[in-house]
């Protein structure tokens, strides 16, 4: 077959192409910080065969302990990580995320318009250069169980609903949590909190810590809690990777954007100040974005990947993207005494 | 004796005598070696079983005294102060309880009353907070009931104790125990009406826990606790424990491979040698223990490690103790091969030395005939050989000397023949012409003999001669020479002469002799002889000469009217 053929001559001119990068890397470390399902053993392991170098893997599962991590030795312990948009500006901010040459990462050509529009994707750029490159996404919906849920939920305020006592499952992150609390107390700007929103969403958050059964952290841990408590509803932080988690686990679920609008993040690849080779970091980015790669995101994970266009039950629905918040420290050291069960009478 | 069979031997047995330690040693030091690594192995396993064993009663323990407070008296009164709010709770006698429990037990961070209304609400709550107990009282009181030790905790009956998963401690206010890897041992509380009250909870430091069931290990130990899933929970090296709070998860089984099987259940032991590999290579011996309540199928896997290094030095210590004793037994081995070699070389040498002496002096030397082993025999071989040989030799040389008289002398006189006799003649004229001296030469014919051999046979012919020569014999000295040219032809060598007179007195006296009578087969023979004599030097200056002379004088003698002598003069020859 002549394409074959052609993929074969191709696959010769890249090997050459790539021939003086493996050398020029040989015996590295690539140091990748990164969430759960985003890079699988099996694709570093090929990563690390063609460019003969080590990849180490850490993981985080939640936003805070990404940002400890990075800002631990202002990113000196890592080369590349993931984080959303939102997240990114204050890295962009403390300088440990630092612009990307685009000429490295030619796979990027072949994502879907909208995420080749970098500029207009809020938080990627700033000041005309771009800090990140567009991995996955997901909106974070409301999981509920058609068992013990009679109508699915429209809104994320059923999760307060005392029918549920006990039953829901929400998120450990302070982050998305102040601004789902903001949100759903009236606050305008839930991503820009006034003195007057805190009240009300350590109110609202505090609210919620009542009526759930507990906050989970990893995926997992809800599919395992799921499976041992009758749980009615699961905010969905994983979005459709937890979704489809869930189904695999066996649990007759359903999924929805509320009406209010779903927060939706986008993650994305950025590189560290200091990372020890830039050039493989962005190597790394650039391999992300093969097919191979990239589609196992969605067939693995359930997640949505830059390559292809969106499903329709994602597409349907409002989103709401992240957007930096005015204050992650304080939403974080906040929710820690929440989360450790300080009354109200505490704030 | 050089390298000789001695050598030889002494080599050939020092070797045998050094493998033979050598080996005995090698294979006595692989087999203690393999039993010392599997005593290691098996002293590991036991300590980490009974390790395991007092975590297990260590938690049973705390269960117990959950169960305790649960059941104090003084919960009752807090019970009914929180249905009727009007009721002051009395709350300070169940916290000194509680104080009093921690002060026992240092390995207790946090001992709490949870309300199970009221989102879970603190009733009494004691923490550790360094050195001192601190009562947490009033809006310090936390709410806990969205955490899995409570919830899941009030799903259990009386007297049923939950062991939450052991983790980092992030409850913000937990003094002591906050960021401290945490076991949660609670037990529900109720009511004498069987109503729920609530859950008292023991929070446990795993790490001050285990320090205390540690203490008697020894010292090169390292201590290793997992979860279910393989995390290091416990691990020497403080960075590689609760890997999964800090999003790196470390597995045991990454690390220690074997241990895998305990993981996939297919055992509840496992030890495993070289683990880390490189040079902290370890014998490491994992066993996995039930933990909690049976439902979930949940453990622990406790281990212990050592350094392999520590086993091989003990196993060292074994080799160069081996070593030293092959060493012994080669030293003894090589000195026995001395001796022996010595043993069997000295009657060997004694053997070599007596040949020698033999055959350069035919004299027999000392043999150790006397020995009773093959050595002995040997000798008294060598001994009846060289009797044997010296007979024969013996017996050589007499013949050999027969032959030689034969040939020098006549056979049937026993004089000495012509041969003989110039060989005298000759060393006698060669002293004569050196001294100056005389010689004088007389040869002598029978006459008419031919008439006795053939009138009385050849047999009274010899006797006749046999007769004649006899009695030349002694009608001259000793130091003369009378030998049988052959036939009735007789000849004298007179050494030494001083003067040529007394020799016509001897011619006389010869002639004289010789006429006598001789007795054959009875009757009377009438024989006589003539003499002819030469002079050296006057007559001849050599042997051939001086005999020749002689002959002539003789046949003048005869011709002359037999029985006579005549003296050879100058000039004179024979006749015809």
């Amino acid at each position: 077959m002549p394409f074959r053929r052609i993929a074969l001559h191709l696959l010769v001119i890249f090997a050459g192409l790539i021939a003086p990068v493996s050398s020029a890397t040989a015996g590295e470390t690539l140091r990748v910080l990164t969430w759960p399902g985003y890079a699988d053993p099996d694709l570093v392991q090929v990563f690390e065969k063609r460019y003969k170098v080590r990849v180490e893997i850490t993981l985080v599962s939640t936003d805070d302990a990404l940002w400890q991590k990075l800002n631990a030795n202002n990113g000196a312990d890592f080369d590349v990580f993931a984080a959303n948009t939102a997240e990114l500006q204050r890295y962009i901010d403390q300088g440990i995320s630092v612009p990307l040459i685009l000429g490295n990462i030619p796979n990027a050509q072949h994502q879907q318009p909208r995420f080749r529009k970098l500029y207009d994707i809020p938080g990627i750029t700033r000041a005309g250069q771009v800090y990140a490159i567009p991995y996955t996404y997901a909106e974070m919906g409301l999981i509920y169980n058609r068992k013990l849920v009679k109508a699915p939920p429209t809104s994320m305020t059923a999760m307060w609903d005392p029918r549920y006592q006990g039953q829901v499952l929400a998120y450990d992150g302070s982050t998305h949590n102040f601004t789902l609390a903001a949100r759903l107390s009236g606050s305008k700007q839930p991503f820009q909190l006034q003195e007057a929103d805190y009240k009300r969403a350590v109110e609202k958050l505090i609210d919620l810590r009542h009526n759930v059964l507990t906050f989970y952290s990893q995926p997992e841990e809800a599919v395992a809690l799921f499976r041992d408590h009758p749980v009615a509803l699961v905010f969905a932080n994983y979005g459709s990777q937890q979704v489809k988690q869930l189904q695999t686990a066996g649990a007759d679920i359903g999924y929805v954007i509320p009406e209010e609008g779903a927060l939706a993040w986008l993650d994305c690849w950025a590189v560290t100040k200091r990372a020890r080779n830039k050039r493989l970091a962005e190597l790394w980015i650039n391999y992300t974005l093969e097919q191979p790669v990239s589609q196992a995101l969605t067939e693995r994970q359930g997640l949505a990947n830059t390559l292809q266009t969106a499903s329709a039950a994602q597409a349907s629905g409002k989103i709401v993207w992240l957007e930096p918040v005015e204050n992650a420290q304080r939403r974080a050291a906040l929710w820690s005494r929440i989360m450790s069960g300080d009354r109200l009478g505490k704030f | 004796m050089g390298r000789g069979l001695g050598f030889k031997l002494g080599v050939l047995l020092a070797v045998f005598g050094i493998l033979a330690a050598g080996l005995t040693g090698y294979y006595s030091y692989a087999t203690s070696r393999v039993m010392l690594a599997k005593s290691a192995e098996h002293d590991l396993l036991t300590s980490t079983q009974v390790l395991a064993r007092r975590f297990s009663l260590a938690l049973d323990e705390v269960a117990s005294n959950a169960r305790l407070l649960a059941a104090l008296p003084d919960v009752a009164p807090i019970g009914k102060a929180l249905l009727d709010p009007g009721t002051k709770p009395h709350r300070a006698a169940l916290a000194q309880t509680f104080s009093a429990m921690l002060a026992v037990h240092p390995e207790y961070f946090q001992i709490r009353l949870i309300s199970a209304s009221n989102h879970g609400i603190e009733l009494v709550r004691v923490d550790r907070d360094s050195d001192k107990l601190t009562r947490v009282k009033g809006d310090d009181l936390q709410e806990k009931g969205h955490f899995p030790y409570v919830f899941n905790t009030l799903r259990l009956a009386r007297g049923e104790v939950y062991l939450s998963k052991i983790a980092i401690n992030h409850e913000q206010g937990a003094h002591s125990g906050l960021g401290k890897p945490t076991l949660r041992v609670a037990t529900p509380v109720f009511l004498d009406d069987g109503k729920l009250l609530g859950l008292v909870v023991i929070n446990l430091d795993l790490n001050g826990l285990f320090d205390l069931l540690k203490t008697d290990l020894p010292a090169d130990y390292s201590l290793y606790l997992t979860n279910e899933t393989g995390d290091f929970l416990i691990h020497p090296d403080p960075s590689q424990a609760f890997g999964f709070d800090r999003g790196r998860r470390v597995l045991l089984q990454d690390t220690f491979k074997q241990a895998a099987a305990i993981l996939d259940g297919k055992t509840n032991t496992v030890v495993e040698r070289d683990g880390a590999g490189g040079d902290q290579s370890l014998i490491a011996a994992f066993y996995k223990l039930g933990f909690g309540q049976a439902e979930a199928g949940r453990f622990v896997i406790a281990g212990l490690s050592t350094p392999l290094e520590k086993v091989l030095a003990d196993t060292r210590q074994l080799g160069a103790n081996t070593a030293k004793i092959v060493a012994a037994f080669s030293l003894l081995a090589v000195l026995l091969a001395f001796l022996a070699s010595r043993l069997l070389t000295r009657p060997l040498g004694m053997m070599v030395q007596a040949a020698r002496r033999f055959s350069r002096e035919h004299a027999m030397g000392e043999l150790p005939v006397r020995r009773a082993d093959e050595i002995g025999q040997l000798a008294r071989s060598f001994n009846d050989m060289q009797v044997e040989i010296q007979a024969h030799l013996a017996e050589l040389q007499e013949s050999r000397s027969q032959l030689a008289h034969l040939a020098r002398h006549d056979a049937l006189t026993g004089l000495p023949n012509r041969l003989l006799f110039f060989d005298r003649l000759e060393h006698a004229v060669a002293t004569a012409r050196r001294s100056g001296k005389q010689l004088a030469v007389f040869f002598i014919d029978l006459d008419r003999f031919k008439e006795i051999n053939d009138t009385l046979g050849h047999a009274a012919g010899d006797e006749v001669l046999m007769i004649i020569a006899h009695r030349l014999r002694s009608l001259v000295r000793e130091v003369d020479t009378v030998a049988r040219l052959g036939g009735d032809e007789f000849i004298i060598l007179f050494d030494s002469l001083g003067d040529v007179h007394p020799l016509t007195m001897l011619a006389e006296k010869i002639i004289h002799g010789l006429s006598q009578p001789v007795e054959i087969k009875g009757r009377q023979l009438q024989v006589s002889a003539s003499v002819g004599a030469s002079l050296f030097p006057q007559d001849a200056d050599d042997a051939n000469g001086l005999v020749h002379k002689a002959d002539v004088a003789m046949y003048l003698a005869k011709t002359r009217g037999e029985n006579t002598a005549h003296f050879y003069a100058e000039g004179e020859e024979r006749a015809g």
